[in-house]
């Protein structure tokens, strides 16, 4: 029996449509934009100067800040400029143009496919290598993954549980890249599960809508286990297919039985989620010594054309117009492009944009996808706080934000919402839900953040 | 019969009586003495409770006046020197006068010359509109045209224009409370002197991009030429991120600005129009 989370989810139509397309390597770009904003946190800071020619893997920026990451170049060439440019949302961020020229790795980097299984038993060793790599959670929060495995003092990760999850619908890069590249993964999370301790139980969650990557981790745990002598004790949990599974407070309750409390951390109640891309991100920057510089993109949509649907190796700071060219531009019917999946990505609303190192799909939706319901009245009817997985009320979030009344919305648990649009997507009189509440939720939080101060 | 009347009535007037005593003995035991001029001058007050004074509502105020004793920084927007003269009277203090403001749309991208590039399908707010993404048209600075200004504003002085896609302020109605100015996410709205007979200048654009790229995105933005600044004699005018702003405790209404700037971001209103002879002599 598959578990799941006790409270609230939808179970929208999974249409995995690109899930049986192998992952092929997006062709080199002309020019990359590398942004300078990939991470939550500080900006990085560019090391390059114009003119300089970079290798690829080579730092061109440096954390800006505690909560930061490495940025590294992602092809050979030449830097053209140090310029704002608008990013996805229309907002200017700080980007470093490359021209490229074909590859010339930096020679620390070891490129054989060869699965390595030494990990090295120095956590600290390890942190710094992650911190090195410039690797951030690939889950979508993009937040550096060194400051993740640095538990503060006093906290003890006992679960640490690998999120294979991918309930948004459409999505399928984790789901290939379970299949392609499992014993990576599975190294990738022993080496996470290293640096929380000999205390710390490995779980890897996947929904039971992906069960050949369910088969792929199981044999490459057995496989591994058969060179090692069986050191890899993770065990492969079955999870119902229901959104928001993939969600980190939804993925500890379900895998640990606990609660994560109102505005505390997972480490709070000793897990540490992790991504599987991120799992592979940290086998590649400890086991090969390479920097974060690819990762994996679904191109998908029910108007693109089968041939077309496809799980690509990008480089970061691909323009999305190049990868639009690649399937031979914008399909007839589409009339929006998002980043990400449909439930919590982003309308593209420039296709100069570049992808960056947390892009998981460029997604085309039709006319009909994307057109709202009309707005009218709420009827009292409940569905939303019956699929709240957090167990909120958006019918009365929504009408305290219209309100402005932040003592009432910070008194019903506004601050919890986890922003995975389920009242939004239930509510049959097409309100805003989820519009307004995340508005508040920022509003409250601001109002909590400075009575600490 | 007759008794039982009697009776009812020397009753109830004696309860009566005792719980009047009682509610006026607790009424001076739990007495607190309040200022009469806190009444004296919310009473005074438009009664708005816009907030417009930095307070919570009229009464608030009115306690900060007399607490503080301090009518320069006490200050009711809306009603204005007129009232502010009266307050000074009850607090026997001397009146300030402050000039009135009125909000002023500083976005002169109506829909004519600032074409949309994106469809923006979303709940009609400006707030959640700029939570999403920069704007549906190629300038990230303008209005956003949803009219949350118009749903904030108490006297009803906002309307928009759907021909433009921006809001119109009345100035007659607009009480310079500065609700709008909160209220938009873009600060596109700014309060500024109303100036005599209600004559003023000012560049109604605060697009930061270089000028051919704010030219690009809209027909009436300030491309910062500085072609203004030189042209004032009066020291009012400043070009800072490629854009002019007048400084309306300078600009002395010379109008200078206005025939220069080439893109016609200038605005002045009010302004009497002369009869067509005396300007062609």
């Amino acid at each position: 029996m598959a578990k799941t989370f006790p409270i609230g989810g939808i179970h929208p139509a999974d249409k995995k449509i690109s899930r049986d397309s192998a992952i092929v390597a997006l062709p080199l770009p002309p020019v990359v934009y590398i942004s300078m904003c990939q991470h939550i946190g500080a900006p990085a800071v560019p090391v390059v100067t114009v003119g300089q020619k970079v290798r690829t893997g080579e730092v061109i920026a440096e954390p800006g800040g505690f909560v930061s990451a490495y940025i590294h170049s992602s092809v050979t060439g030449i830097v053209k400029s140090i310029a704002p440019r608008a990013d996805i949302t229309g907002k200017m961020v700080p980007h470093i143009e490359i021209e490229t020229m074909p590859d010339e790795w930096v020679d620390t980097v070891d490129l054989s496919t060869k699965i390595a299984c030494h990990i090295p038993d120095d956590p600290a060793a390890i942190v710094e290598a992650v911190k090195q790599a410039g690797v951030v959670g690939l889950g979508g929060a993009t937040f550096p993954t060194h400051v993740k495995l640095t538990p503060p003092p006093g906290k003890v990760a006992e679960y640490l549980i690998l999120n294979g999850t991918e309930c948004e619908p459409y999505l399928t890069s984790d789901n290939r890249i379970m299949v392609e590249r499992a014993e990576e993964i599975v190294v990738g999370a022993w080496i996470i599960n290293r640096v929380l301790g000999k205390q710390c139980r490995c779980f890897i969650g996947i929904e039971e809508n992906k069960p050949d990557a369910i088969e792929a981790i199981k044999k490459a745990i057995g496989r591994l286990n058969i060179l090692s002598g069986g050191i890899y004790e993770i065990e492969v949990v079955a999870l119902k297919k229901k959104y928001p599974q993939g969600g980190e407070k939804q993925l500890i309750r379900t895998i640990t039985g606990r609660e994560v409390k109102s505005m505390a951390l997972p480490i709070d109640s000793g897990a540490v989620v992790q991504n599987v891309a991120t799992a592979l991100a940290v086998y590649e920057a400890v086991m090969k010594h390479k920097p974060l510089t690819t990762n994996t993109l679904t191109v998908t949509g029910d108007c693109l054309d089968d041939a077309f649907q496809r799980n690509y190796l990008f480089r970061i700071g691909t323009p999305i117009s190049f990868v639009i060219d690649q399937i031979g531009g914008v399909p007839e019917n589409a009339a929006k492009v998002i980043s990400g999946g449909p439930m919590m990505g982003k309308a593209v609303s420039n296709l100069d944009a570049t992808l960056v190192k947390g892009s998981s799909a460029i997604l085309f939706l039709t006319e009909s996808q994307t057109r709202r319901p009309k707005e009218t009245v709420c009827i009292r009817c409940g569905k939303c706080a019956d699929a709240c997985p957090m167990g909120l009320e958006p019918f009365l979030l929504y009408r305290l934000a219209n309100a402005a009344n932040l003592e009432e919305l910070e008194k019903y648990s506004v601050q919890d919402c986890i922003e995975c649009g389920c009242c939004l997507y239930t509510c049959p009189a097409g309100l805003p839900l989820l519009d307004k509440i995340r508005l508040a939720k920022a509003d409250v939080l601001g109002a909590i953040r400075s009575r600490k101060k | 019969m007759g008794k039982i009347i009697i009776f009812t009535i020397l009753a109830l007037s004696l309860l009566g009586g005792l719980l009047a005593m009682i509610l006026h003995l607790v009424a001076r035991k739990f007495h607190v003495e309040e200022d009469s001029r806190i009444d004296e001058i919310e009473k005074l007050m438009p009664g708005a409770n816009c907030g417009g004074c930095g307070h919570a509502g009229c009464r608030a105020f009115a306690t900060a006046c007399v607490k503080e004793m301090d009518i320069e920084k006490n200050f009711c927007p809306v009603g204005g020197n007129e009232t502010m003269k009266k307050v000074a009277g009850v607090l026997g203090l001397e009146a300030v006068t402050k000039e009135p403001m009125v909000a002023v749309v500083r976005c002169g991208g109506a829909c004519s010359v600032r074409p949309t590039v994106t469809e923006y399908g979303g709940t009609a707010s400006c707030r959640v509109k700029a939570s999403l993404y920069s704007s549906d048209t190629a300038c990230p600075y303008g209005c956003l045209g949803c009219g949350d200004c118009a749903g904030v504003c108490a006297s009803g002085a906002i309307v928009m224009n759907p021909e433009t896609g921006l809001p119109e302020i009345d100035e007659n109605l607009c009480a310079g409370c500065g609700a709008c100015v909160k209220a938009c996410p873009k600060g596109v709205i700014e309060l500024r002197k109303k100036g005599p007979r209600g004559m003023r200048v000012f560049v109604s654009c605060i697009n930061k991009d270089k000028g051919p790229v704010a030219r690009k995105a809209c027909g009436a933005a300030c491309i910062g030429c500085g072609k203004c600044a030189k042209a004032c004699i009066h020291d009012a005018i400043e070009v800072t991120d490629n854009v002019a702003y007048i400084d309306f405790t300078k600009c002395k209404l010379c109008k200078k600005c206005v025939a220069e700037c080439p893109t016609g971001a200038i605005h002045a209103v009010n302004f009497p129009v002369l009869p067509k002879k005396q300007e062609e002599q």
